[in-house]
């Protein structure tokens, strides 16, 4: 159908000139381990304690204040400020050693735990920043106020992707009950051409925004429409001579071939009982967490260069013991399933898949402090992160924080160097995929960044 | 934008084409120098290596040879720049300019941009038939020597809607049109330019990319992103450029308003210019650390609208680049940071101080109406005499208006009366007798002292009031400054005001008010907390030890009299200040005369009429400087790191008769005469919005890393002529689009393409896609649904459902009924976390900063969005009434009227057809499948044309959203 589209026209040569989903010409920098990336990001900021960040001696300091030495004087968020004392509290839930590996995975989390031995833990993970927003948008785009690239537009960018029926930037967020919001700059393209901004696929009608014919205008009628289209738009080329009217041309194939591409995506019809099994029942109810992860699949197998998703509401303050659980079975089984997916399908080689929030949370209480209950506030000093696949070295744990998951004694990763590691493993130099804007050439790493060589493979 | 190997072409063929002249410092080797050296080489004296500095006077004097040794090494040892610098290796070109200069003798010149522009003669020219102004002869000089030709004159009805659409933004009407065509005057063109310049939609236009500049939203920017008013300001600018008022006054008001003499409303709206930045009020945030980005916004702004410099790249260093130094950022940024008690963590929702309230005419006139009434009554009541001597209160009387709870006794209650928010008044109050220091006296909360709700308690001895959203960051909590008594009767009370302020809180004992302490003031954000009960003596963790009775909740704050009244123990033996009160009160209520009590009521009443009013007025945040604050450099730009303190200054780099000392100053400063920036910056943003580049293509970008003008002649004749008309902005739009330049066609040969693919030199006239909000605008303008209303507040038109939802919950986006969907672009509300996707789309900028250069892409979501957006679907359906309507009978003539309804021409032969074929293929279509044709035309809010055939109609709306589709459409030609 689609090339039946443009068979008659002869457009061939014309359309050479726009390839969009073609990336910079001298790019990848070196041969890639991963094609693409698939983001699972978590906002609001999953505690490590509870998770991944085993702490024994937080029983012995039970109730004590976070001694002196181990805060420092370092800067708290304004919520921290105002406590007048900071109640170490250990991990209301258990944690133990998993695979070959040994890694430590929470209980709360036990499909990640049976998986543990594909994936790397980073639990040194860093950032300046101590509150939501900025936090996120340094995650996202290397800055902590809005107003540059998001990793996934700097990507496309640069590489392209490996398709050219869907967006090389796509987004889905998961529906949650409340939690932080998030921000279109998230996935925006700030300063780069607005084509590298991340598609939204949402879960309603209307998958892409504006997808859908309207009612009543059929899909013969659009191709009625679109080859009167093309012969107007070519009487203005033969006019004007604008290639800028080429590029228009190439871009209404692209749009009518999402048209059919997205629908063929998102019908999930054609999956097979065993994944549902493997995802889990809700994978069947779209824009859960698990019906995005299966899409995020689809998305890697069809050439999406970068699969950004979002859950949220991560940002217990209070009432942690309550409230974790319930995002823990959110995501658990699906993030696992999407590793395992892509593992049996030969795809984890070149997929590098991300798990993790903008910060950690507090050793010490927030909130209401009882015998069962207690909040952590943002901590950015560490926190940790999982990564599998495309350019990882499977089954390692990186970093080291301290008794109190407080300071980190080893290894620290910054946000940047997480974000250098992840252009690294797409074949990026990240010091060299820059955009000049307002005299200065501005890249996604900022000015500082460095690759953790040891996680790689 | 194009990709960087198009402009790499470019830069060869321009390269070239220099080849025929000497080399130039400014032109040719400071660029190659700028990018490839200043980074180590340059003004940024912490990071110069080996001592040497290739930006001064005297640049590679002494080592030349060195030099080009270095740039043209093989050894990664040796070759400049370093291979791990990131910085690309030099181009045999760049190298050979380099040889070139050298062998010239390495002549410099001070960088351009810094030396105020003279007005240059116009050059000779072979042709001199062709140039209509000034603009012309450098324009043609320039082409002549690169031995180019200029095009022929655009065909009228193309030249007509072109400069529509750049002038106003609207097509123009096929009457207009044809009005133009028919003119054979020898002014016929200008009286149409002159026309546009005076319609109102000339300063719609105009504002529209100002408010990019100003970084202007309807929403504060950050995390919750609560809405703001700002359209206020938004009407200055609009006003301002129909007024056609001069850019230097423009300038002066929006910088510094608030600061001129005897400041008028309109002048402080102006000012706003610099609140327009983004503001956050989340939990937790370190407030100074977004106060001083606040000002830093505002300084970087300034920098790049009026300067074109890039002086945020100096804030955590000296610039690489530019010789502007660390201390000259923080020296600007002094200027702007002098707002009184500015707050970094700021209102969530509304504005934050200072602000005004800023009444349009009719509104200001309305309350003063109000106001006249309310004081009529207050003139018109009689003398109230006090209760007769002897007379007493009833002893059960007290302050019953309002009160919403009464208990006598410790206990749960019922709290479903009393679920008040953070912007609702009300008044606690009981009598206690504490045994011990600490205790609850009345809570609306969990129990626990960090819930959410409302408190009254005693905490060492001291009364103190609790309002809470989030006990750590979110509320406000105000205590008494001495402690009460304990193990005796007394009565305490506390009031707020509904207005978020801890100044708001007043706290009493016995009646008197007390003085008190605020330990808290961040009450910022809204909450309702449902289902919860009262509880008397008990409550947020704490009992109340000892007596407390007679427990009350008014949903009001009580005036002072009233909260003694409250106070009176029933003791009539002497008459205490608080039965006094009480006596009086009761006494009013119930004895006064008829007409005082009538009187008052009627008072009262006109009041909370007038103050509703008074609320319901805009309000606009604006400059303002208070007591000098000191400014400190910032270490690596960190708000905690202050070093060397610093005075208000301007770069030192530029000239300054005189030292500005404040905001005023440095408004004067920049559009003093001798400013070398302003007139070349602004004249060279007004070219690039007609030919879609400026002269200097880095229109935020005048300093070494930006383009050398590709026409230095012709922007400095521009800036000159801009300064000596008195900043007249209407002439100098009318000085560009009267030009041959502007004119000409904008068919484009094969070889001109290849030559010149940007069209820098301007040998075709301007070939560019609409802006975003031209698109819709034009849509709806010729589909006849545009409502033409200049100004207002912003409204809320098409957006597909749950946007706003799936980022952050709540009620989400609100949309528009009737005319609020119709209105112009300029109008719509920008939330700047979630902006409007249509414009987005269409590459418009996201207003979170300062965004002056044009981006123009194409992409497939545009297609789909011209494709299947409701907007455009409803204009399709009306612009189809209105072709059946008024364009005749047979389907050529229709199309014909189509045609020129939107493109402001008839169609070609070729065109025609098509368009016909398709019209007839989907009449057949819809006439066998009318339940589509009916579902088809169901698109937006708008009714649909009586009587039609429905097939027809919808076979009509699929050409015309044919015809919104057409690459010709969307783009001005």
């Amino acid at each position: 159908m689609t090339r039946r589209f443009f068979s008659g026209l002869a457009l061939a040569s014309l359309l050479k000139g726009e390839r969009q989903q073609h990336g910079l010409p001298g790019l990848p920098h070196f041969a890639p381990k991963a094609k693409r990336v698939i983001y699972l990001f978590q906002s609001g900021g999953p505690s490590q304690i509870e998770l991944f960040d085993h702490k024994p001696r937080l029983l012995d300091f039970q109730g004590q204040d976070l001694p002196e030495s181990i805060r420092n004087g370092q800067r708290l968020t304004g919520m921290s400020a105002s406590q007048s004392s900071f109640p170490v509290v250990p991990s209301k839930f258990g944690m133990e050693r998993r695979g070959q590996s040994g890694a430590w995975v929470g209980d709360l989390l036990p499909y990640t735990a049976k998986i543990a031995d594909r994936l790397t833990f980073i639990k040194t993970v860093n950032t300046e920043e101590i509150n939501h927003d900025p936090a996120v948008t340094m995650c996202q785009t290397g800055f902590r106020l809005g107003g540059r690239p998001s990793m996934g537009a700097w990507i496309s960018y640069g590489i392209g992707a490996e398709t050219e029926d869907l967006p090389a930037f796509c987004v889905m967020i998961s529906n949650s009950g409340g939690g932080q919001p998030l921000y279109d700059r998230l996935w925006g393209s700030a300063f780069l051409p607005s084509r590298f901004q991340g598609v939204k696929f949402r879960s309603g009608a209307d998958p892409v925004l504006y997808l859908s014919n309207p009612a009543g205008l059929t899909a013969e009628r659009r191709r009625t429409f679109l080859d009167a289209l093309s012969e107007l738009n070519r009487s203005s080329l033969d006019e004007f001579g604008d290639p800028e009217i080429s590029a228009r041309i190439s871009q209404y194939e692209m749009a009518f071939r999402m048209q059919h591409s997205v629908p063929e995506l998102t019908d999930l019809s054609s999956e097979p009982a065993h994944t549902f099994e493997l995802y889990g029942d809700d994978a069947k109810k779209p824009g859960t967490f698990a019906a995005n992860c299966l899409l995020a699949r689809r998305l890697a197998e069809r050439g999406v260069r970068f699969i950004q998703l979002y859950h949220r509401d991560w940002d217990h303050h209070g009432q942690l013991p309550e409230n974790l659980p319930k995002r823990c079975k959110d995501v658990d089984q699906a993030s696992a399933a999407l590793v395992t997916d892509l593992a049996q399908r030969g795809m984890l080689d070149d997929t590098l898949v991300i798990w993790g929030g903008e910060f950690g949370r507090t050793v010490y209480c927030q909130g209401h402090l009882t015998a069962t209950d207690y909040g952590r506030d943002h901590h950015g000093r560490c926190f940790t992160m999982w990564l599998a696949g495309g350019g990882m070295k499977p089954g390692i744990t990186y970093g080291e924080t301290d008794d109190y998951s407080y300071n980190i004694v080893k290894d620290p990763v910054h946000v940047h160097d997480l974000q250098a590691t992840i252009l690294h493993c797409l074949g990026i130099d990240h010091k060299r995929l820059t955009y000049r804007f307002q005299g200065r050439d501005f890249r996604l790493t900022d000015v500082s960044g460095q690759v953790v060589d040891k996680v790689l493979a | 934008m194009r990709p960087r190997w198009q402009i790499q072409v470019l830069l060869a063929v321009l390269t070239r084409m220099a080849f025929a002249q000497p080399v130039s410092f400014n032109r040719d080797i400071r660029p190659i120098l700028s990018d490839h050296c200043f980074m180590c080489h340059g003004p940024d004296a912490g990071h110069r290596q080996a001592n040497l500095r290739l930006d001064l006077a005297g640049a590679g004097k002494g080592f030349e040879s060195e030099l080009l040794r270095r740039v043209s090494s093989h050894d990664d040892g040796e070759r400049m720049p370093p291979p791990g610098s990131g910085k690309p290796r030099l181009t045999a070109q760049e190298i050979d300019l380099l040889r070139r200069w050298v062998d010239q003798g390495t002549p410099w010149q001070p960088f351009w941009s810094f030396i105020p522009p003279q007005r240059p003669a116009l050059p000779a020219t072979q042709n001199s038939t062709w140039p209509k102004n000034a603009v012309d002869r450098f324009i043609l000089a320039r082409l002549e020597r690169e031995g180019l030709k200029p095009s022929p004159e655009a065909d009228k009805r193309i030249l007509i809607r072109r400069v529509s659409l750049d002038l106003t933004g609207i097509p123009p009407t096929p009457a207009e049109v044809e009005a133009f065509a028919a003119d054979s005057s020898a002014d016929a063109y200008e009286k149409v330019v002159d026309r546009l310049l005076a319609s109102p939609r000339y300063g719609e236009r105009m504002a529209y990319r100002w408010m990019e500049a100003a970084r202007y939203g309807d929403s504060n920017g950050y995390q919750t992103d609560g809405d703001r008013d700002m359209w206020r300001w938004r009407d200055w600018v609009i006003g301002a450029f129909n007024r056609n008022m001069p850019y230097d006054r423009f300038t002066i008001e929006q910088l510094a308003g608030d600061l001129l003499p005897d400041a008028t409303l309109d002048q402080k709206i102006a000012s706003g210019f610099n609140r327009n930045h983004r503001t956050t009020g989340e939990g937790g945030i370190i407030p100074e650390e977004y106060r001083v980005e606040y000002v830093a916004d505002r300084a970087q702004t300034t920098a790049t609208v009026w300067m074109g410099l890039t002086a945020g790249c100096a804030r955590c260093h000296d610039h690489k680049y530019d010789p502007i130094s660390q201390k000259d950022f923080y020296r600007l940024f002094a200027f702007f940071n002098q707002i009184p008690n500015e707050r970094g963590f700021v209102w969530n929702y509304g504005p934050e101080e200072p602000f005004v309230k800023a009444a349009l005419p009719e509104q200001a006139q309305h309350l003063a109406e109000l106001d006249a009434r309310v004081q009529a009554l207050r003139q018109n009541l009689p003398k109230i005499d006090g209760p007769p001597r002897g007379w007493k209160a009833p002893r059960n009387w007290t302050v019953t208006q309002g009160l919403v709870f009464r208990q006598q006794g410790k206990g749960s209650y019922n709290g479903d009366a009393a679920e008040f928010g953070y912007l609702q008044p009300f008044t606690y109050s009981a009598w206690i007798k504490p045994a011990s220091p600490d205790g609850a006296i009345l809570t609306r909360l969990d129990d626990y002292m960090e819930s959410q709700g409302h408190g009254l308690y005693l905490i060492g001895g001291k009364v103190r009031l609790h309002v809470t959203h989030r006990f750590t960051d979110l509320g406000l909590r105000v205590e008494t400054v001495e402690p009460v008594k304990l193990n005796e009767w007394q009565h305490v009370s506390a009031t707020y005001d509904g207005k978020r302020l801890a100044s708001g809180v007043r706290i009493y004992v016995n009646g008197e008010p007390r003085e008190t302490r605020i330990l808290f003031d961040q009450n910022n954000e809204p909450f309702q907390k449902k289902h919860t009960d009262i509880r008397v003596g008990e409550g947020g963790g704490l009992k109340f030890d000892g007596g407390v009775a007679d427990a009350r909740i008014y949903n009001r704050a009580l005036t002072p009299r009233e909260a003694a009244a409250i106070a009176a123990n029933g003791s009539f033996a002497a008459l205490s200040k608080p039965e006094q009160a009480r006596r009086d009160l009761a006494y009013l209520d119930l004895r006064a005369p008829k007409k005082i009590r009538q009187g008052l009521a009627a008072i009262a009443t006109a009041q909370r009429e007038r103050d509703a009013y008074a609320d319901s007025i805009p309000t606009v945040m604006i400059m303002a400087d208070g007591a000098h604050r000191d400014t400190f450099v910032l270490k690596r730009g960190a708000y905690d790191a202050p070093g060397e303190k610093v005075t208000p200054g301007v770069p030192e780099i530029l000239p300054a008769a005189h030292a500005p000392r404040d905001r005023l100053d440095l408004a004067r400063w920049l559009v003093n005469r001798a400013n070398p920036l302003t007139a070349r910056v602004t004249v060279n943003r007004f070219w690039q919005s007609y030919f879609g580049m400026g002269i200097v293509k880095t229109v935020d970008d005048f300093g070494s890393q930006g383009e050398f003008p590709i026409n230095p002649a012709l922007l400095d004749w521009l800036a000159v002529e801009f300064m000596e008309s008195g900043w007249d902005v209407k002439a100098m739009q009318k000085m560009i689009v009267m030009s041959a330049a502007y004119r000409q066609s904008s068919a484009v040969t094969p070889e001109l393409l290849a030559r010149d693919p940007e069209n820098r030199l301007i040998a075709r006239g301007p070939r560019l896609r609409l802006g975003p909000e031209v698109i819709r605008d034009q849509a709806l303008a010729v589909s006849g649904l545009l409502v033409e209303k200049v100004g207002g507040p912003s409204v809320k038109p098409y957006q597909p459902p749950g946007l706003w939802q799936e980022l952050a919950g709540g009620k989400g986006y609100e949309q528009s009924k009737g005319e609020g969907l119709y209105r112009r672009s300029l109008y719509t509300f920008w939330k700047r976390t979630s902006p409007p996707p249509y414009m987005m789309n269409f590459d418009s900028p996201n207003r979170e900063q300062c965004a002056v250069f044009e981006n123009r892409t194409n992409s497939p979501l545009q297609a789909l969005d011209l494709m299947n957006d409701v907007t455009f679907l409803e204009a399709s359906r009306k612009l189809a009434g209105r072709i059946l309507a008024e364009g005749g009978a047979t389907p050529e003539a229709r199309v014909e009227y189509g045609y020129k309804l939107l493109l402001a021409r008839p169609p070609s032969a070729k065109q025609k057809q098509i368009l016909l074929t398709m019209e007839a293929r989907m009449v057949g279509d819809f006439h066998r499948d009318p339940a589509a044709a009916a579902q088809f035309l169901k698109q937006g809010d708008s009714p649909a044309a009586p009587g039609a055939d429905q097939a027809e109609l919808a076979a009509w709306t699929s050409v015309a959203s044919l015809m919104f589709n057409m690459d010709e459409a969307i783009t001005k030609q």
